[in-house]
């Protein structure tokens, strides 16, 4: 059975479709079986994978469980990993997904055939609260919350907490941390001492994760033994071990 | 076209992207009896991954990570998952083992579309297969294909350009073969069935004596997977390659000088009981699933020490086994029947009546006989028979099951022998239920003494209490089903069928 696993944030710009494209890579890089479904109607790691943003019939097809999603997987660059990829319509998600009977239920409908096949199973999901989002909370075993470690971000990790509580484990990590800025590590300090569900391993603002787009690759392809490279490794491997404990 | 010529050609020809040259490790898997060759599958473990391979596309139908270092793999101890189920369908007991090692030099050169994305994965491999005993050998290159799933039409486009306007061939067998050929092994494995090209006129001694030295391959096949345990198979083709002989001893007894042929016929059933044990134990291990899902879901666990007992059982009879096998007896009595059956056709004839007689009278003689018999035995069963009646038709069943599986179905119409083999199948079936229920009935309750003095022996006594109710149930209904199937075994049609073609 899969472990299914959302990076999620409700704000956008923080490296969630970094960290969701690197992470499945490794899980993938490791053996495993891997699956991104990249919910973002703006298509960000379906571009990166060089994919076209297209899925037959649509989200609502989808949702409504009308298309077979085994059509529509497309294999990337890498062995053992695929793409579910975004499609514009994905826009509407929420439109569709009310429209169908239990709606928060719906995302864990769509990929339930596909648990058997990937060990892993990543949602890059849009930055919203909304019936997708809730959506995905039902669906997915564990949340991958980057923070950029700013004034506001402790606030806004306080309500998604409780936004998700009783649902899906939480697991946050700082994301596009300058290490020379005293803010950025007070901030890290504070956060980390009030929550259990902050990791240790964080991603450093690197010019290498910006340079993903214009690469249209993952970082350890093009900068296999550069700093974030070698953080993606240590969150994936606290994230392995943080789900092992739960 | 060496290899540079086909790596310049390529790149020449189709829009593809070099990767970096890597090494790759695979081992490849199959059972003894080469059930993933058959499929034209094939297991391969690489960089971590367990992988079962679909025929021609090169996709992988279903994997796994796995750290396991190379020894033999049971799909039932792989943790649940689409592999495991997979493989089960295809290989059931049988355990998977390591057959070749191929080490690569690899030089991956992906297919990409116009936004550079790979839709095609090609590898020109230069293979080596690792020796097990220390030297290598270098396969012939390769190039190879694999989807990259959701992109099947540049695969056949490539394909197609690759056959006609490159010039490559499509290789004439796998990697997989090439390398177990080149390790000096058959690919399709070790077969249980044996293969004696008879022919109706030939002589009965000579034909009987080629079929006991195939049946004589087959236990000396499977002896070493027997002792080492490798899966339960073995044993089982060994115990069948016995029992025909045997069968074959006693029906064709005409064609042996009597004198020797008692000795080993004593032999035969030292090795039939030697082995009986070991294997109803197994079969009681294997099929413990299905007990536990005879008694209800809340008692499942309670069977547990019931679970423990049998597989002590199981373990002693297997070291007695494994010495009867590894003694001296057995040695001798597989090196004396081969000189036995060698010296056959030029042995004196006067005490051995049929020997000369065409193989296809003789053997259609016995099947004619020994359907007679079961038709007359099944006949007086009713209601209020005794089980060991039952015993009695289903052991004589055995018998002619053989001798139709080695002489009839090489030797006459595949018309008269499938309904007869179909009818008998589904005899065999019911009787075979029926006393194996009450021999499981039995085994449990000499069990459940040694059973109630473990831990947990008080809950697990009570399951086994349901147990024996739903077997004593299943029981009776074979012995309900059997007057049904024993009808259309013996209906009139088939007995003229059977006079018609053996009589």
């Amino acid at each position: 059975m899969s472990k299914v696993l959302a990076t999620y944030n409700v704000k956008g710009g923080v490296g969630k479709t970094s960290a969701a494209v690197n992470l499945a890579y490794l899980a993938a890089h490791g053996g495993s079986h891997a699956l991104l479904w990249d919910l973002d109607p703006q298509g960000a790691s379906t571009y990166l994978f060089r994919v076209k943003p297209k899925v037959r019939g649509g989200g609502r097809n989808l949702v409504r469980l009308k298309t077979d999603v085994d059509d529509v997987i497309k294999g990337t660059d890498y062995e053992q990993l695929d793409l579910l990829p975004a499609d514009f319509s994905y826009r509407h998600m929420d439109l569709a997904l009310d429209a169908t009977k239990r709606p928060t239920s719906r995302l864990s409908k769509v990929i339930k055939p596909l648990r058997d096949e990937y060990e892993w199973i990543f949602l890059d999901c849009p930055p919203s609260i909304s019936l997708v989002s809730e959506s995905v909370f039902d669906a997915a075993d564990a949340l991958l919350v980057p923070i950029i470690p700013a004034t506001l971000s402790s606030r806004t990790f306080e309500q998604l907490t409780k936004l998700v509580q009783g649902g899906p484990q939480v697991l946050a990590f700082f994301s596009m941390v300058d290490g020379r800025k005293t803010l950025h590590r007070e901030v890290m300090e504070e956060l980390r001492s009030h929550s259990s569900s902050v990791l240790d391993a964080w991603i450093p603002a690197s010019a290498d994760v910006e340079r993903m787009g214009a690469r249209r690759a993952v970082i350890a392809e093009f900068a296999p033994r550069s700093r974030a490279a070698l953080a993606y490794e240590e969150l994936w491997d606290e994230v392995g071990r943080r789900l092992e404990d739960a | 076209m060496t290899l540079e010529a086909a790596h310049a050609a390529l790149l020449a020809h189709l829009e593809a992207q070099e990767r970096p040259v890597r090494e790759i490790d695979r081992t490849f898997y199959d059972t003894f009896d080469g059930l993933l060759h058959a499929g034209e599958l094939s297991v391969v473990r690489e960089g971590g991954r367990l992988s079962l391979i679909e025929p021609g596309s090169g996709a992988e139908r279903a994997g796994m990570t796995s750290s396991e270092p190379n020894q033999p793999l049971l799909a039932v101890a792989l943790a649940s998952g689409r592999l495991r189920d997979a493989l089960l369908s295809v290989v059931e007991h049988r355990a998977l083992l390591p057959l070749v090692q191929v080490c690569s030099r690899v030089r991956p050169l992906d297919v990409v579309d116009d936004e550079g994305k790979t839709v095609v994965r090609m590898r020109l491999e230069e293979p080596t297969l690792v020796s097990f005993n220390g030297r290598d050998t270098a396969l012939r290159p390769r190039l190879t294909l694999a989807v990259v799933r959701g992109y099947d039409k540049a695969l056949t486009r490539v394909r197609y350009r690759l056959e006609h306007e490159l010039g490559f061939r499509p290789a004439d067998q796998r990697l997989v073969d090439e390398a177990v050929r080149a390790a000096g092994r058959a690919p399709a494995g070790t077969s249980s069935k044996i293969d004696a090209a008879l022919s109706l006129r030939q002589r009965a001694d000579v034909a009987t004596a080629a079929v006991l030295r195939g049946l004589l391959e087959v236990m000396k096949a499977n002896v070493e997977g027997t002792i080492a345990d490798i899966d339960s198979e073995f044993l089982h083709d060994y115990r069948v390659a016995v029992r025909r002989s045997r069968a074959v001893q006693k029906e064709l007894s005409g064609v042996f000088p009597p004198a020797g042929l008692a000795r080993f016929r004593q032999e035969f059933r030292w090795l039939q009981a030697i082995t009986g044990d070991a294997r109803d134990l197994d079969v009681y291990v294997l099929e413990f699933d299905h007990y536990r899902a005879m008694v209800p879901e809340g008692m499942h666990g309670d069977l547990d020490p019931l679970l423990g007992v049998l597989r002590e059982r199981r373990l002693a009879a297997r070291r007695k086994m494994v010495q009867a096998l590894q003694s001296d007896r057995a040695d001798r009595l597989y090196a004396q029947w081969s000189s036995f059956l060698g010296a056959l056709e030029s042995a004196p004839q006067e005490d051995r009546p049929d020997a000369a007689r065409p193989i296809g009278e003789v053997s259609g003689e016995r099947i004619a006989k020994v359907y007679e018999r079961m038709v007359k035995m099944g006949d007086a069963i009713d209601g209020s028979s005794p089980p060991e009646d039952y015993h009695d038709l289903r052991k004589q069943g055995k018998e002619l099951r053989y001798l139709i599986e080695l002489f009839g179905a090489p030797l006459y119409p595949s018309e008269v022998i499938k309904p007869m083999v179909k009818s008998l199948k589904a005899l065999q079936d019911a009787l075979g239920r029926h006393q194996d229920r009450e021999v499981q009935v039995a085994t449990l309750r000499s069990l459940s003494h040694e059973v109630s003095g473990l831990p947990g022996g008080t809950a697990a006594l009570m399951a086994m209490g349901v147990l024996v109710e739903h077997l004593g149930e299943d029981e009776r209904a074979a012995r309900a089903e059997f007057a049904q199937h024993f009808g259309e075994f013996a209906s009139e049609s088939q007995r003229e069928l059977v006079r018609d073609t053996f009589g």
